[in-house]
């Protein structure tokens, strides 16, 4: 963040009388400024807030301190934050692979002329429709009063026998690959699209097959755009609260349990502890985040 | 030309490779319909499943389940928080985006790539942090927060990354500088310039603002929920629970107008479309299209 001296005169100005008044109108033209007030929305709004976070986290009763950090990743809370991040990357694998399949299966089909547009805009509501009424969607579907629970029934096979619920891993996986499928094929759409088909004659006429085709070229051209979309669907999945908290109460997932401490229902520790939970979310989120942007500079190399 | 090269090589795998794609269409189609279409089922039809079968398959099917949410007086008080949250946020939104936005590709061209990382921060800090982070300072700004009106801000910061990045792509796509020297030599200050001469030209990139915004405000949960403001959302999940059909008809509902949102933002921003660029494609109009589209 850029800092600028906001005094004149401070900054070197009694060495001469006229500079200071030069200085201070270079100072009050600088570009800067324009995005002043856009950088105090962020400040109050979202750093503010963020920052507060970790200066909980790491404030006990005497003095600061990084116990409070340690026992959020300790105990039930590393528990909790084993199963999120397992059954988020379960979610990432399953919404990555099929995205995968269906944006080839899109791309590659030309048929009906209108697939590829109604597919890419109902990608992009469907993956923005996380929330509320895709859980009670899936729960009229799969719930234990669901349709098809009912015709799986009809045919003998009750999928309640066992220990599915939509709640659980394979449940949630289910239901958020309704907005992770969506989203991956947004991502990875434009990267088939950039395969140029010069590509694949010329592998052919070296004498390569579709396999060295795909192996040598196709996979590592995709590669960044396929890894940040992975992240992407894992960083949605982990931080879903809206569609989990519909359906169950499972303190293991953490944004839940993370609503719980702050709702006075559970009590994780200290307080402290509480907020380390938050504090080790925003670091899990920047770490795939960040990565994910690498990626996706690394993948915009071959589009345009 | 390239298909025939290498489908000569095995002509079942060929037809096989032209069977899963369909297939996987086909597949992906029912799963993402069935949801939609069992609640629809449960909002329009009065039927408990148990005791759904063939027999009953055709029975108390009515359009009531739908409205029946408009009769619960909580219904109307969230929908004007909601709509009221809506308006702030897209109000906020434009006007701290769009000068700011058309400033950096102005005057900050070279500090453009950290914008934009600044704009994805709320990728990274989810509404379950933030919301965390605002009990945090909640007992120093009771004055504020106290408001319903007070998420308009942190509803438009859940927004940003959205926002901004269509502001920024629509910025792009116009050539600025000469519209604003042309607009300036003429004698335009800087608020008719942008009024009158950049806000049409970027109808398209405010109007996916405007409603991207409006879609996040309708469907945010988690901020609300956790600071028990009556929104729509959190109304959703407490009818639903007390009120079953009625609740799955408002679902319905709210789907069936994100969904239109959706549409309404397609058609309004359509443009002269571009002739696509499909990955089996001659190489000779591949080509000539990557020259238009760059």
């Amino acid at each position: 963040m850029p800092v600028l001296p906001l005094v004149p005169g401070t900054s070197g100005g009694h060495a001469l009388s006229v500079a200071p008044t030069r200085n201070f109108r270079r100072v009050l033209r600088h570009p800067w400024w324009g995005v002043v007030p856009f950088f105090l929305f962020l400040i109050l709004f979202l750093l503010i807030p963020a920052i507060s976070v970790f200066l909980n986290a790491l404030r006990t009763t005497d003095g600061w301190s990084l116990s409070a950090m340690g026992e959020g990743m300790s105990g039930q809370n590393f528990e909790a934050f084993r199963f999120s991040v397992t059954f988020s990357a379960g979610a990432a694998v399953v919404g990555a692979f099929f995205g995968i399949v269906l944006a080839y299966a899109v791309a590659t089909s030309r048929r009906p002329r209108w697939l590829r547009s109604v597919a890419t805009s109902f990608s992009g509501v469907a993956a923005n429709m996380g929330g509320l009424p895709l859980a009670f969607a899936f729960l009229s579907l799969l719930g234990r009063q669901g349709v098809l629970t009912k015709i799986l029934d009809y045919f003998g096979w009750r999928i309640y026998d066992g220990d599915f619920t939509l709640g659980g891993v394979n449940g949630l996986i289910i239901v958020y690959s309704y907005f992770n499928i969506p989203l991956m094929l947004l991502v990875t759409l434009p990267a088939i699209d950039g395969l140029r088909p010069t590509w694949r004659e010329a592998c052919s006429n070296l004498g390569g097959t579709a396999w060295t085709y795909w192996r040598r070229i196709g996979i590592p051209v995709l590669a960044p755009s396929i890894l940040g979309g992975f992240l992407l669907l894992f960083a949605n999945s982990l931080s879903a609260y809206a569609t989990a908290r519909v359906l169950t109460d499972n303190s293991k997932i953490v944004p839940l349990r993370i609503g719980f401490f702050l709702g006075g229902d559970v009590r994780i520790g200290e307080d402290a502890v509480g907020y380390s939970l938050a504090a080790w979310m925003i670091i899990i989120m920047g770490l795939a985040m960040t990565v994910y942007w690498l990626a996706r500079r690394r993948a915009e190399r071959w589009q345009s | 030309m390239t298909r025939s090269n290498h489908s000569s090589v095995n002509p079942s795998l060929s037809s096989l490779a032209r069977v899963i794609p369909t297939l996987v269409l086909i597949l992906s189609f029912m799963f993402f319909v069935a949801p939609l279409l069992t609640l629809s089922r449960y909002a329009l039809q009065n039927v408990p499943t148990i005791l759904l079968g063939w027999s009953t398959l055709f029975d108390k099917w009515s359009l009531s389940g739908l409205t029946k949410a408009f009769s619960d007086p909580g219904f109307w008080d969230a929908l004007t928080i909601t709509l009221r949250l809506a308006l702030g946020a897209v109000a906020v939104t434009l006007v701290l985006l769009v000068p700011t936005a058309i400033w950096v590709h102005l005057r900050l061209p070279r500090a453009r790539a950290f914008i934009e990382f600044l704009t994805v921060l709320p990728f990274m800090i989810p509404a379950i942090a933030l919301v965390a982070g605002i009990v945090v300072v909640k007992p120093h700004v009771r004055w504020f927060l106290n408001s319903d009106l007070s998420l308009i801000p942190f509803y438009a910061v859940l927004a940003l990354p959205f926002t901004y990045r269509s502001l920024d792509s629509g910025l792009r796509a116009i050539p600025l500088h000469t519209l604003v020297e042309a607009s300036r030599s003429l004698g335009g200050g800087w608020l008719t310039t942008i009024v009158k001469v950049l806000v049409p030209n970027l109808r398209s990139a405010i109007i996916s603002a405007t409603f991207l915004t409006a879609a996040v405000v309708i469907g945010e949960f988690t901020i609300a929920n956790t600071l028990l403001k009556e929104t729509l959302p959190r109304f959703q999940a407490t009818y639903t629970g007390r009120e079953p059909q009625g609740g799955y008809g408002l679902n319905l509902l709210i789907i069936v107008v994100t969904i239109l949102i959706f549409v309404a933002l397609n058609w309004l921003t359509r443009r002269p479309s571009l002739p696509r660029r499909p990955f089996h494609h001659s190489s000779a109009t591949a080509e000539a299209n990557q020259e238009t589209s760059t």
